[in-house]
C-alpha cells in the first residue's frame, strides 16, 4: 500500500466514488423512517460509520441520539423511532426481539426499523419470525460492502469472515464478497485479468463471474481501471500475518491499533492530556513516508526531518517584511502542520520503544527468524516455553506456537502436548477450547506420522521440477490442502523461474 | 375501378358504409345458427357453439356438442357436453371460453378445448337457478353477470380475480326484464335493464330508475338494448318500432329512428368506430339487416342466411352459414381517394401513378395539379393510410405504389410511416390467412398490439408464423422469438405422448441458451402437467440454481434442492432448504441428509450454536463427534452452570467424551481442571479471596503473595508443575513481594534451572541495584556481559568480553557505552577489537 508511485504509472481510479455511494444509500435509508429517531449501532459497525458519515450527517437526517448496541443492558431511549445499525448475526436479532417485546409488554408502540449490513440473511429473519417480532420491524440493508481505507486500499471490513469461514466453514460471506466484487467492476470496469489461490478464492471468482453473466447484456464494455485482480486465501499464508510487526505502520496498529485506517493516540503520544484520533493515510506526509520503513530506520528519518523543518523556520530569520509576509501566508501553515504530526509521530515512536523493549523484542525477532528459517529449532521451542512460562502475553505465546506449527508442518507429538499442558497451566484451562479451534482451522496442529518435513519437501519438489504444464495444477491442489510453508518458501527462494509458473498456473487464471 | 364503390352505402350526407367477404366459411354445419347458442369473440377471435341446447326439449340422452372454430370457420375443437345445460357463452379477453351453468357454475376452456378451471357464482345463484347471463370486457379483464331466476343480479368484475357482488334488488320486479345489458362506467360495472316501459340503472349501492331524454313517448316496452364497444354508446329498440341513440350516461340523445317495424329484432349491436363521422346501429331481424343512423333513410340488406352479428372495434362482423362478412363505416382516407370524382390529393396520386404505368403523359398533370396546390406530402400520406384499411392485397399495393411513386418527388418525407404500413400489412395480410384465421383490421391491430397478437398466435399454437412474425419486425429476443419459444416448451412438456428425454432434448435443441428463456418456469410446467420426472431434466439446463430450488422443493426433492441450492453458492436459499427439510424428514434422516453435505451441516451448525443448543448436541451425537461433544460440554461448563457441582458435572461429561474421541490429553486436562475447580473452591472457603477460575500459575502466584508458601508447593507438586516454570512464578512474586530475604533463600536454595539472568533482569525492574549485583556475580560465563550490563556495569562488562574475545558481545557492550564516563571503556574495547584483528 501507498507506494509511491513511478511518475508514468496511471491514475488511481477514485474510490471515494464508493464512500459517497454508502453515504448516500444509507441517508436514503434513513430517511425512509421519516421525523426524529435514535440510532442504534453495532459496535463493530462504529469506525466503519465513522469513515462515511459524521455524526452532523447523521444529525441533518434527523437521527436524534446515538447508541451503541450493548448486550444485556438496558435501553434508555425515549424516541418513538428506532433505527439499528447491526450486522447480520442472531444475537442482535435476539437483543432487538428483547427490546420490542419489552415494550410490546409495556404496551408501548414504536417503530423499529433494522438496517443490515453488509447484507440481511434469511436466519436472521427467521429468529425474528420465531421470537414474533417479524411483523413489528421493518427491515432493510446497508450494501456498504466496501471501505476505502486509503488512496490505494479497499477493506470490506468483515471482522468474522475469517473465523466464520475457516473455523466454521460457514461460506455465507463469499456471496458478500463476490457483490464487492461486482459492484467494483461496475463502477470500475471489469478486471481483464484475473489470479487466484484458495478454496475460498476460487468460489469467490465463480460467484462473481455468475453475477456478471447475469447482467453480460447491460454492462457496457468500458476501460477497465483495475488491470489485475488477485484472489489470496488468508489459509495459504498464516506466516505472513503471524510474524511481528517490524515497518512502523505495523507497529503503530500492534500498539495502538489501527481501526478503519484512523488511530486513538493516547496521552502518552500527544504529549498533552487528552487522546487524539488520527487518519493515517496518504493524506499524512509525515506517515507516508516512514510507514513502510523498518523501524530501526524510523527514528532516524524522523530526527532528520525534525533537523529540516527547523532549518525551514530557521530561514525566517534573514527574511526582510515581503518575504515574510509570502512565508506566513504561504508556508507557515504547512510547516505547522508537519510540525504537529511530526511530535505525533515521535511520540508514538517513543511509546513503541517502551514497549518493545519491555517484551525482549530482540529476542523474539530472533526466534521467529529461526523459525522462518528452520535453523536452532530447540532453541526456539525452548524460547517459546519460556514465553509461556513467564505469562508474557497470552496472545504472543500462541502466535509463537502456530508459527512453530506451520512453519514446521505440525508440531511434534510431544511438543505439542507439553506447550499445550503449559499454556493451559499459564493462561488457563479454558484454552483447551481455544486449541481445539486452533486445530480446526489448521494454525496449531500435530505432526502427523510420514509428514515430516523432508518427505513434504520431496513431494514438493518432484511435483515443481515437473514441467509438463497440466500438472502444475495439480500441484497446487494438493499444496493447498496441506502447504508446507518451508518446502515451498525454499523452491520458490531458488528458482525464480519456478515462481513465474506457479503464478501463472493458477486454478483458475484467466 | 368504376366498380369499386359499389358495395358503398351512403348512409345521411357524409358517412358511406361498406360491408365485404372475409371468408367463405370452412365449417359444415349441421344445425342452423339459431338452434345454437353462439360466442364469438372481438378481434377476429374464434366461434364457439354449442348444439342441441336444451331449451329445444331434445331426449335428454342426446349429449350436445361444444364446438370451437376460427373465425374462418376451420374446426380448431370439438367435444362433447358432459356437464350440466348451459345458459351462456362468452368470451374472455385472454380468449379463454366462458360456458355458465344454470347451476351458476362457470367452466373454463381454452381455445382447443382443453378444460382450464371452473368456479361458481355464489350460492346465491346455486339456489335460483340461472336465468340469463352476459360476459363483458372491461379495463380490468373479463367480467359475468348474472341474472338470477329470484330476478337478481350478481356480477363480478374480472373473472381472473373473483370478487362476486350482488346488486341491490329492482324494486317491483316480478318478473325477468324484457332485456338487460352490464355497462362499465368510472371504473364500475353496472346493470341497466328495462321493465316495461321504466328504465333502471343498478349499481353497487343502489338501484336508480332512469329516463332516457327525448324519447318519443308512447313507449309501453323495450325490447332490445346493445351498448358500443366503448361502452359510451347506448341504443334502445322500443315497442314503437323506433331506436333511440344516445350516450351511455343517458344524458344526450343523438338522434332517433323509426324503422317502422314492431317485431322484436334479433340482435342489435353498434356499428361505429373511433373518431366516427356517423354513429350507426345495426339491427338484425330474421331476414333483414338494417343500419341505422343519424339520418332520415336507413341502409337495408337482405339476409339470405340465418346469420350472428360480432361488434367489433371499428364495424361489425356478419357470420353465417356460408360466409363471414364485414361491415364498417368508411374510413376517412379511403373515402377521401375512392369517392366517386374525388378531387382528393390522394385520389390524383393514385390516378397519376396509374396513368404513370400505362405511360401516359397524364401522370405528369395528375402530379403537376397536386404540386401545385402542395398536398403531395398529404396526399403520400392519404395513400398510406387507406392501403392499410384495404382488406385486399392487390388494392393495399396499388395504393402503396402510388404511395411510394408520390414520395419520389417529395424532397424530405420520413420514410417510416411508409415502412411501417408495409411491415403491419405484411403481418395483417399473414394473419388474416384462411388457415390462421385472424380477420384483423389495421385499426384493431393497432389497438390489440403486436404483443397481444403474438400472444394470441401462441394461443393457437401457430408458434412457427408467431417467431416469423418476431424475426420480421426484429423484436427484441426476450420480448419476442424467446418468450414464443418458451411457449412452445410450455405445449411441448404437455404431450404425454412423447418419452420425457425426447421432450427435454427438443426442448434443449430449440431453446439451447436464449436469453430470456427461464427452463425454470417450463419445468414448473411439467411439473404442472406431472411430469415431475420431466421437470427435473428440464431443471438441468436451467443455469441459475437459485431458480431450480423453489421448485424442486415443491416436487418434494427436497435433496435433490439441497445439493443445487448448495451449487448456487446462495447460503439464505440452502438454508430455507435445510428448513423445508427440517419440516419434512423426521429428525434421524434430516441429520443424515446433513450429514453428507458440509456446506450445509456447518451453516445450521452455526445456527444451531446461538438458536438451539440441543440440537447441536444432537447433531454431535448423531455422528459420533466426541471431540466436538467434548468442546461443546466444557463450553457448557462456562455458559450454563452457575454451581461448582454443576460445571464439575458438566466437565465429567465432557472429559467421558474426549476419553472416548481418544483425546487422552483433552480428557487429562478438563480432569486437572476439575481437580483445580475443587481446589480452588476449598482454598476460597478456607483462605478466603478470589481463587475460582484462575489458571494453576495464577493460583499459585496468588498463594504466595498471600504467604501461603506451604500451600504453593503442595499444589505445585500436587499439580506437577515443571521446575523451570515453578522458579519462575517464585521468582516474579517474591520479587513482587519486594521479600528480597525469602527470594536470596530460593535461589540458594538449589541450582537454578532458569539461569540467574532473570534474577538480576527482575531486580533491576524493581530498581533494586544492590541486589540485582548480587546476582550478577552468579550468571553463568555466557549470559555475564549481559548480566552486567544489566546492573550498569559497563567497564567489568568489556573487561568480560574482552576476555572472551566474542566479538558479539563487544558491540554488545560498545553500544551501551554513552557520553564521557564510558570513553574509556569504548577506546578499550576498540583496541582489544584491533588486536584480535591483528592476530
Amino acid at each position: 500500500m501507498a507506494f509511491h508511485l513511478r511518475p508514468d504509472a496511471p491514475e488511481l481510479p477514485d474510490f471515494s466514488m464508493l464512500k459517497r455511494l454508502a453515504r448516500d444509500q444509507l441517508i436514503y435509508l434513513l430517511e425512509q423512517l421519516p421525523g426524529k429517531k435514535d440510532l442504534f449501532i453495532e459496535a463493530d459497525l462504529m469506525s466503519p460509520l465513522d469513515r462515511i458519515a459524521s455524526v452532523s450527517i447523521l444529525k441533518q437526517h434527523e437521527v436524534d441520539k446515538l447508541y451503541k448496541v450493548e448486550i444485556n443492558k438496558p435501553v434508555l431511549s425515549s424516541s418513538e423511532q428506532l433505527c439499528f445499525l447491526v450486522r447480520p448475526r442472531i444475537k442482535n436479532m435476539r437483543y432487538i426481539a428483547h427490546l420490542v417485546n419489552t415494550d410490546k409488554l409495556a404496551g408501548r408502540t414504536r417503530k423499529y426499523k433494522v438496517i443490515f449490513s453488509p447484507q440481511k440473511f434469511y436466519a436472521c429473519e427467521m429468529v425474528l419470525e420465531e421470537e414474533g417480532i417479524y411483523g413489528d420491524v421493518s427491515c432493510d440493508e446497508w450494501a456498504f460492502s466496501l471501505l476505502p481505507l486509503d488512496v490505494d486500499l479497499l477493506s470490506m471490513e468483515l471482522p468474522e469472515f475469517f473465523r466464520d469461514y475457516f473455523l466454521e466453514g460457514d461460506q455465507r460471506w463469499i456471496n458478500t464478497v463476490a457483490q464487492a466484487l461486482h459492484l467494483l467492476s461496475t463502477l470500475y470496469g471489469s478486471f481483464p485479468n484475473c489470479y487466484g489461490i484458495g478454496r475460498c478464492a476460487k468460489m469467490s471468482y465463480e460467484l462473481w463471474r455468475t453475477l456478471e453473466e447475469e447482467e453480460e447484456g447491460e454492462t457496457k464494455s468500458r476501460r477497465p481501471e483495475i488491470g489485475h485482480i488477485f484472489f489470496l486465501d488468508r489459509d495459504m499464508d498464516f506466516v505472513t500475518a503471524l510474524c511481528s510487526q517490524v515497518v512502523y505502520e505495523g507497529l503503530v496498529d500492534d500498539t495502538f491499533r489501527i481501526k478503519c485506517g484512523s488511530v486513538d493516540f493516547g496521552p502518552e503520544v500527544t504529549s498533552s492530556d487528552k487522546s487524539l484520533k488520527v487518519l493515517l493515510n496518504a493524506e499524512d506526509k509525515v506517515f507516508s513516508e516512514i510507514r513502510n520503513e523498518h523501524f530501526s530506520n524510523v527514528f532516524g528519518f524522523l530526527s532528520q526531518k525534525a533537523r529540516n523543518l527547523q532549518a525551514q523556520y530557521d530561514r525566517r530569520r534573514g527574511m526582510d517584511i515581503k518575504q515574510m509576509k509570502n512565508f506566513v501566508s504561504q508556508e507557515l501553515k504547512g510547516l505547522k502542520q508537519e510540525h504537529r504530526l511530526l511530535s505525533l509521530h515521535i511520540g508514538a515512536c517513543e511509546s513503541i520503544m517502551k514497549k518493545k523493549t519491555k517484551q525482549d523484542f530482540q529476542e523474539l525477532i530472533k526466534t521467529e527468524h529461526g523459525l522462518l528459517e528452520g535453523f536452532s529449532l530447540r532453541e526456539s521451542t525452548s524460547y517459546i516455553e519460556e514465553h509461556i512460562d513467564r505469562q508474557v502475553s497470552p496472545i504472543e505465546s500462541l502466535r509463537l506456537m502456530c508459527l512453530l506449527s506451520i512453519t514446521e508442518n505440525g508440531l511434534i507429538p510431544k511438543d505439542y502436548r507439553s506447550l499445550k499442558t503449559q499454556y493451559l497451566q499459564s493462561y488457563g484451562p479454558e484454552h483447551l477450547l481455544t486449541f481445539s479451534n486452533l486445530r480446526r482451522a489448521g494454525l496449531l496442529t500435530e505432526q502427523a506420522p510420514g509428514d515430516t518435513l523432508t518427505a513434504m519437501e520431496s513431494k514438493v519438489s518432484k511435483l515443481v521440477t515437473d514441467k509438463a504444464a497440466g500438472k502444475i495444477t495439480d500441484a497446487f491442489s494438493s499444496l493447498a490442502k496441506r502447504s508446507n510453508f518451508r518446502a515451498i518458501s525454499k523452491k520458490l527462494n531458488l528458482d525464480y523461474k519456478a515462481e513465474l509458473t506457479l503464478a501463472q498456473r493458477q486454478p483458475f487464471a484467466l | 375501378m368504376d366498380c369499386y364503390t359499389a358495395n358503398w352505402n351512403p348512409l345521411g350526407d357524409s358517412a358511406f358504409y361498406r360491408k365485404y367477404e372475409l371468408y367463405s366459411m370452412d365449417w359444415d354445419l349441421k344445425e342452423e345458427l339459431r338452434d345454437c347458442l353462439v360466442a364469438a369473440a372481438p378481434y377476429g377471435g374464434p366461434i364457439a357453439l354449442l348444439r342441441h341446447p336444451w331449451r329445444k326439449e331434445k331426449a335428454a340422452s342426446v349429449r350436445p356438442v361444444l364446438e370451437i372454430y376460427s373465425a374462418a370457420g376451420v374446426s380448431l375443437a370439438s367435444l362433447l357436453w358432459k356437464s350440466g345445460p348451459v345458459v351462456s357463452l362468452g368470451w374472455s379477453a385472454e380468449e379463454e371460453l366462458l360456458c355458465v351453468q344454470e347451476d351458476g357454475a362457470v367452466l373454463v376452456f381454452g381455445l382447443h378445448g382443453d378444460f382450464r378451471r371452473h368456479f361458481s357464482m355464489g350460492n346465491e345463484v346455486l339456489q335460483n337457478r340461472v336465468l340469463d347471463a352476459r360476459i363483458f370486457h372491461t379495463e380490468f379483464g373479463s367480467g359475468v353477470a348474472i341474472l338470477t331466476g329470484a330476478h337478481r343480479f350478481t356480477l363480478s368484475a374480472n373473472v381472473g380475480d373473483l370478487k362476486l357482488r350482488r346488486l341491490p334488488e329492482v324494486p317491483g320486479l316480478q318478473s325477468a326484464p324484457s332485456c338487460w345489458t352490464a355497462l362499465c362506467q368510472d371504473r364500475a360495472a353496472h346493470i341497466l335493464l328495462a321493465v316495461g316501459p321504466d328504465l333502471y340503472l343498478v349499481d353497487q349501492a343502489a338501484c336508480s330508475a332512469v329516463t332516457p331524454p327525448g324519447l318519443t313517448p308512447g313507449v309501453s316496452s323495450f325490447l332490445q338494448m346493445a351498448v358500443s364497444f366503448t361502452y359510451r354508446h347506448l341504443a334502445l329498440f322500443t315497442d314503437t318500432g323506433h331506436i333511440w341513440m344516445g350516450t351511455a350516461s343517458l344524458k344526450e340523445k343523438l338522434c332517433e329512428f323509426n324503422c317502422n317495424i314492431r317485431a322484436p329484432p334479433k340482435q342489435m349491436v353498434w356499428c361505429s368506430r373511433p373518431r366516427s363521422k356517423e354513429r350507426a346501429v345495426v339491427v338484425a331481424w330474421e331476414k333483414r339487416l338494417m343500419v341505422v343512423g343519424d339520418a332520415p333513410e336507413s341502409i337495408q340488406f337482405v339476409l339470405d342466411e340465418d346469420s350472428y352479428l360480432v361488434p367489433e372495434l371499428d364495424g361489425v362482423r356478419i357470420f353465417s352459414r356460408s360466409t363471414h362478412e364485414f361491415l364498417h363505416e368508411v374510413p376517412v382516407a379511403s373515402e377521401e381517394i375512392f369517392k366517386i370524382a374525388s378531387m382528393a390529393p390522394g385520389a390524383l396520386l393514385l390516378e397519376g401513378q396509374k396513368e404513370y404505368e400505362k405511360e401516359s403523359q397524364k401522370a405528369d398533370e395528375y402530379l403537376r395539379e397536386i404540386q401545385e396546390l402542395g398536398q403531395l406530402t398529404q396526399a403520400v400520406q392519404q395513400c398510406i393510410e387507406a392501403a392499410g384499411h384495404e382488406h385486399r392485397p392487390d388494392m393495399q399495393k396499388s395504393l402503396l405504389r402510388a404511395a411510394s411513386f408520390g414520395k419520389c418527388f417529395l424532397d424530405r418525407f420520413p420514410p417510416d410511416s411508409f415502412v411501417r404500413m408495409c411491415q403491419d400489412l405484411r403481418v395483417l395480410n399473414a394473419v388474416r390467412d384462411y388457415h390462421i384465421g385472424i380477420p384483423l383490421t389495421y385499426s384493431q391491430y393497432k389497438q390489440l398490439t403486436i404483443q397481444v397478437l403474438l400472444d394470441r398466435l401462441v394461443l393457437r399454437r401457430l408458434y412457427p408464423l408467431a417467431i416469423q412474425i418476431c424475426e420480421y419486425l426484429r423484436l427484441p429476443e426476450v420480448q419476442g422469438v424467446s418468450r414464443i419459444l418458451a411457449h412452445w416448451a410450455c405445449y411441448k412438456v404437455q404431450q404425454k405422448d412423447v418419452s420425457d428425454e425426447d421432450v427435454a432434448r427438443a426442448i434443449n435443441q430449440k431453446l439451447g441458451d436464449t436469453p430470456g428463456v427461464s427452463y425454470s418456469d417450463i419445468a414448473a410446467r411439467a411439473y404442472g402437467c406431472g411430469r415431475t420426472e420431466l421437470a427435473i431434466k428440464l431443471l438441468e439446463y436451467e443455469p441459475r440454481s437459485g431458480e431450480q430450488v423453489p421448485l424442486l422443493l415443491k416436487m418434494k426433492r427436497s435433496k435433490l434442492a439441497l445439493s443445487k441450492a448448495i451449487e448456487s453458492g446462495d447460503t439464505d436459499l440452502v438454508f430455507t432448504v435445510l428448513l423445508h427439510l427440517k419440516n419434512e424428514l423426521n429428525r434421524g434422516d434430516f441429520f443424515m441428509t446433513l450429514r453428507n453435505q458440509p456446506m450445509a451441516l456447518s451453516l445450521y451448525r452455526q445456527f444451531c450454536k446461538h438458536q438451539e443448543l440441543e440440537t447441536l448436541k444432537d447433531l454431535y451425537n448423531q455422528d459420533d463427534n466426541h471431540q466436538e461433544l467434548g468442546s461443546f460440554h466444557v463450553r457448557a461448563s462456562y455458559a450454563a452452570e452457575e454451581r461448582i457441582e454443576g460445571r464439575v458435572a458438566a466437565l465429567q461429561t465432557a472429559a467421558d467424551a474426549f476419553y472416548k474421541a481418544k483425546n487422552e490429553f483433552a480428557a487429562k486436562a478438563t480432569e486437572d481442571q476439575m481437580r483445580l475447580l475443587r481446589l480452588q473452591r476449598r482454598l476460597e472457603d478456607e483462605l478466603g479471596g478470589q481463587f475460582l477460575d484462575l489458571s494453576l500459575h495464577d493460583t499459585v502466584t496468588t498463594l504466595i503473595l498471600g504467604g501461603h508458601n506451604k500451600r504453593a508447593e503442595q499444589l505445585a507438586r500436587d499439580f506437577r508443575i515443571p521446575d523451570k516454570r515453578l522458579w519462575w512464578l517464585k521468582l516474579t512474586a517474591l520479587a513482587a513481594l519486594e521479600d528480597w530475604e525469602e527470594l536470596e533463600k530460593f535461589s540458594k536454595s538449589k541450582k537454578s534451572p532458569i539461569g540467574y539472568l532473570p534474577f538480576v533482569d527482575i531486580c533491576m525492574k524493581q530498581h533494586n541495584k544492590y541486589e540485582a549485583k548480587k546476582y550478577a556475580s552468579r550468571v553463568g560465563p555466557e549470559q555475564k556481559v549481559k548480566a552486567l550490563l544489566l546492573v550498569g556495569d559497563v567497564a567489568q562488562a568489556a573487561d568480560v568480553a574482552i576476555e572472551h574475545r566474542n566479538e558479539a558481545e563487544l558491540s554488545l557492550v560498545l553500544s551501551h557505552c554513552t557520553g564521557a564516563t564510558d570513553g574509556a571503556t569504548a577506546d578499550k574495547i576498540q583496541r582489544a577489537r584491533a588486536q584480535a584483528l591483528k592476530k
